[in-house]
């Protein structure tokens, strides 16, 4: 059984439809990139996978079960969790609480403390600045906050939303780096990024979205040799 | 589609045709309500016009007394007759607001609520304090100085009159440049201002207007009731006139005469059947008020824009919903170099325009930007990068205005401008864009592009109000130019789409073009690439450099280093707040400390 099984979505904002019946799946351990041009639909599904929007038909089965009309709180509690785009810290709250906050579906178990150890391991620049207030932080350290604030509540599957957006290039090195070593210690990942190239280059399958409805798909690398691909989203090197 | 929307379109006509409903029994049972319902819906475009600017005043209730006690004193104690004594307590009102308006306006928010709560307090504290000129506390001395035929002489057809006339004031004002500008104030002030509108004065002069409706509201009231007492203007009233607004809506003028509409009507009504139904209910005193403020809560829950928002948005007529299917066919259209508004100057690279020198901001103890100097000239493309946090934004917000350096000069065309505010450094000729997008999400992505036009646009209130044809005339040329500006940019099959629901890369171009219209000589682009994929970020490379071919200079932040490589004629890269290097493409590459703080060495 896949991870995740997504069937027929569809997702409308008041009279625009966003996503007009995308179906596809995570196999466990994966990670799985998600392109396409602006406003193909690629935040809309994301929105409606974590329960941010309700999508209006369809099926997104996780694990055997059914998300769609769930509480954002509860799909985050099923294991899902999304990393918002514009990484949405609490700036004022100190690094630590904001990790903290994170933990905060399975609060009072003792191995919160264990895992708080495991993200200062994997983003050590985090854990020189623990007492800071998260606002203080550099852009590419908040963006490491947040998805180590997401992996706090210890989800099976992590979505990503455009996190190389407004990173220094040698900051968007890294972090794909450190995407690969969260997927390597068995979190699966669905990845959305508009830095195509990089995005297919750390994952093992590849979704193309396009006017809310599946374009194309297939292993990252065969997407990387594919004129359609590079034509569309990849330009020339 | 058209059959199913139609009962849908139906509802807010059947909200008003019931408000209308309510008032008529209202009236045709007790005809003395007719003045209080004019009276309420005056003071409800009071409180709309401070709300419509993002301004909570609950000054209305003060401004109110002040208007009805000076022309009471004026028509009793200095026997003025009341086309004399109205219009003088107005412009009273008028020049109160504008003394109390210049340090309150400063606030925003719960703080101005507060300050201005404490004015209409203050206000009634005076009442009270000067029995001779007022009747004081009791107030009953005043009502028995004033001779009954000298007060009672305001007729309801002039207060019919009053209100007829200010709605024609706001409903052709709110399709006017003055009209736009309050909206675009409203929904995003720091943005309205690098469009070169003049927050200040425009805050000021809702606050006048609204002071001077209160005023005449309260001078009618005065001459109609016959007597007056200081518990008439309570905290209470100014809440009842907030109410008004919020409840009605206030997006649109029409709002608050609904909300005063219901809100006068309901509990009076609710009262009288309270009163006349069976034993048990009637020992509920409070009754009537419960039930209205359950309505005011339905409302509020399921009407967050209030009555008026059942109506659509402000500009309704065009949120067209046909967005085709847009792919690549929206990219500029090639072989049109000319920008509508653009004079094309050319590439007349010349001399410096803009010169930065020892540029310093520290925030706290912290510097932010220290010492950074460089010129840069007329017709070429400038890159600013750096690490996250080094500074860039915090630069190009200095020189749009938006913010003032600690020290140092920035001098744009041989004038220092480190100290003007943003309209200023905005109608001199500096458009920006923001990082965070920063659109007028509710407005249609035309109309965006119309409070782009701002300052070029002449019209004044009078003019508009008197419908001058040089409205006409203007309004259809920026109409015309919006127009051709979105198509120019491939943007026109999204121009009646609400800003606020484009994707992220269309919300970026949108905002370019909003940039635009202001028709600048410096624009500044604060990573125009983010959030866009490649082809996309390819394509804005190339409007950029048809921008520089239309004689535009550009000071662009980015982190997509090809666009930066492609585009740029000279790059400066600021670490740590300082500028560590500057040069061409070729040149800062190399640039070993450039490669040690931000490229990366591979």
């Amino acid at each position: 059984m896949a991870l995740l099984e997504v069937r027929d979505l569809q997702v409308h904002y008041g009279g625009i439809q966003a996503v007009r019946g995308f179906s596809f799946t995570v196999e466990e351990g994966r990670i799985v990139a998600l392109i396409g041009a602006n406003g193909a639909g690629k935040s809309s599904t994301l929105h409606a996978l974590s329960g941010m929007v309700r999508a209006s038909g369809g099926s997104i089965r996780f694990r055997g079960e059914e998300l769609i009309g769930r509480r954002a709180d509860r799909i985050v509690r099923a294991g899902l969790v999304q990393v918002p785009e514009g990484r949405a810290i609490l700036a004022p709250l100190s690094v630590q609480e904001n990790l903290e906050l994170g933990a905060w579906t399975r609060r009072g178990e003792p191995s919160i403390r264990a895992d708080l150890a495991r993200m200062y391991e994997l983003f050590p620049s985090l854990a020189a600045r623990r007492k800071l207030a998260a606002g203080r932080l550099s852009g590419g350290e908040q963006q490491m906050l947040a998805i180590g604030r997401a992996l706090m509540s210890a989800p099976r599957l992590l979505l990503l939303d455009e996190p190389s957006m407004g990173l220094a290039p040698l900051l968007v090195a890294s972090l794909f780096t450190t995407i690969e070593a969260i997927n390597r210690a068995g979190t699966s990942i669905l990845l959305v990024e508009q830095n195509a190239r990089q995005a297919l280059r750390v994952s093992h399958h590849a979704l193309v979205l396009s006017h809310g409805r599946l374009f194309r798909e297939g292993p990252s690398a065969s997407l990387l040799a594919d004129r359609d691909i590079i034509e569309a989203f990849l330009g020339k090197e | 589609m058209i059959r199913r929307n139609f009962p849908r379109l139906l509802i807010p006509w059947f909200i008003g045709a019931a408000i209308v409903c309510l008032d008529v029994v209202l009236v045709v049972r007790n005809p003395g309500d007719l003045d209080r319902l004019l009276i309420n819906a005056i003071l409800a475009l009071s409180a709309f016009v401070t709300l419509h600017a993002r301004l909570l005043s609950l000054a209305n209730a003060g401004f109110m007394a002040i208007g009805a006690y000076t022309s009471a004193i004026l028509a009793v104690k200095a026997g003025l007759p009341m086309a004399l004594a109205i219009p003088a307590a107005v412009i009273a009102c008028g020049l109160v607001a504008l003394v109390i308006g210049l340090p309150v306006l400063r606030l925003t928010d719960v703080y101005l609520a507060i300050c201005t709560l404490g004015f209409g307090e203050v206000v009634r504290i005076l009442i009270v304090l000067l029995p001779g000129l007022t009747g004081g506390a009791t107030g009953a001395n005043l009502s028995t100085g004033f001779p009954y035929e000298v007060m009672h002489q305001a007729q309801t057809w002039m207060i019919l009159l009053l209100l007829i006339l200010l709605a024609y004031l706001f409903w052709t004002m709110s399709s006017s440049r003055t009209g736009r500008a309050f909206r675009a104030l409203r929904e995003n002030p720091r943005a309205a201002s690098t469009l070169g509108i003049n927050i200040v004065a425009y805050r000021n002069l809702a606050f006048l207007m609204s002071a001077m409706i209160a005023g005449a509201a309260g001078a009618f009231y005065a001459h109609s009731v016959g007597s007056l007492d200081n518990g008439d203007f309570r905290f209470t009233r100014a809440v009842d006139i907030l109410s008004f607004a919020v409840l009605g809506g206030s997006g649109q003028w029409f709002g608050p005469l609904l909300g005063a509409g219901l809100l006068t009507a309901l509990p009076i009504l609710l009262r009288d059947v309270v009163g006349a139904s069976i034993g048990f209910l009637r020992g509920f005193a409070q009754l009537p008020n419960i039930l209205s403020g359950l309505a005011i809560l339905l409302v509020i829950i399921f009407m967050p824009g209030g009555l008026a928002a059942a109506f659509g948005p402000a500009s309704g007529r065009a949120s067209g919903h046909r967005r085709s299917k847009r792919t690549a066919a929206s990219a500029p259209v090639p072989g049109h170099p000319a920008f509508p508004g653009l004079a094309s100057r050319g590439s007349n690279a010349g001399g410096p325009t803009l010169v930065l020198d020892g540029v310093t901001r520290s925030f706290g103890g912290l510097e932010a930007l220290s010492r950074v100097s460089f010129d840069v000239e007329e017709g070429r493309i400038y890159g600013l990068i750096g690490p996250n946090g080094s500074g860039k934004t915090t630069l190009v917000n200095l020189v749009s205005g938006l913010d003032a350096p600690s020290a140092g000069r920035i001098l744009w065309q041989g004038r220092e401008i480190q100290r003007h505010p943003a309209h200023l450094v905005a109608r001199a000729g500096i458009g920006r864009t923001y990082q965070n997008v920063q659109l007028f999400a509710e407005m249609s992505v035309r109309d965006n592009i119309h409070v782009g036009h701002h300052a070029h646009i002449r019209t004044d209130l009078l003019s508009t109000w008197l419908r001058l044809p040089r409205e006409a005339r203007e309004e259809k040329a920026s109409r015309e130019e919006s127009m051709a500006l979105l198509e120019r940019l491939g943007l026109a099959d999204i121009a009646g789409q609400s800003a606020g629901t484009l994707s992220y890369g269309d919300q970026r171009r949108v905002e370019i073009a909003r940039a635009l219209a202001l028709r600048p000589r410096l624009l500044l682009l604060d990573e125009p690439a983010a959030g866009m994929n490649e082809v996309e970020t390819a394509r804005l490379g190339q409007l950029v450099l048809e921008l520089k071919a239309a004689g535009l200079t550009l000071i662009v932040v980015e982190h997509h280093m090809d666009l930066i490589m492609e585009v740029c004629d000279q790059i400066v890269v600021l670490n740590f707040g300082r500028k560590i290097a500057q040069g061409s493409p070729a040149e800062v590459t190399r640039d070993p400390q450039v490669l040690e703080a931000y490229l990366g060495k591979d």
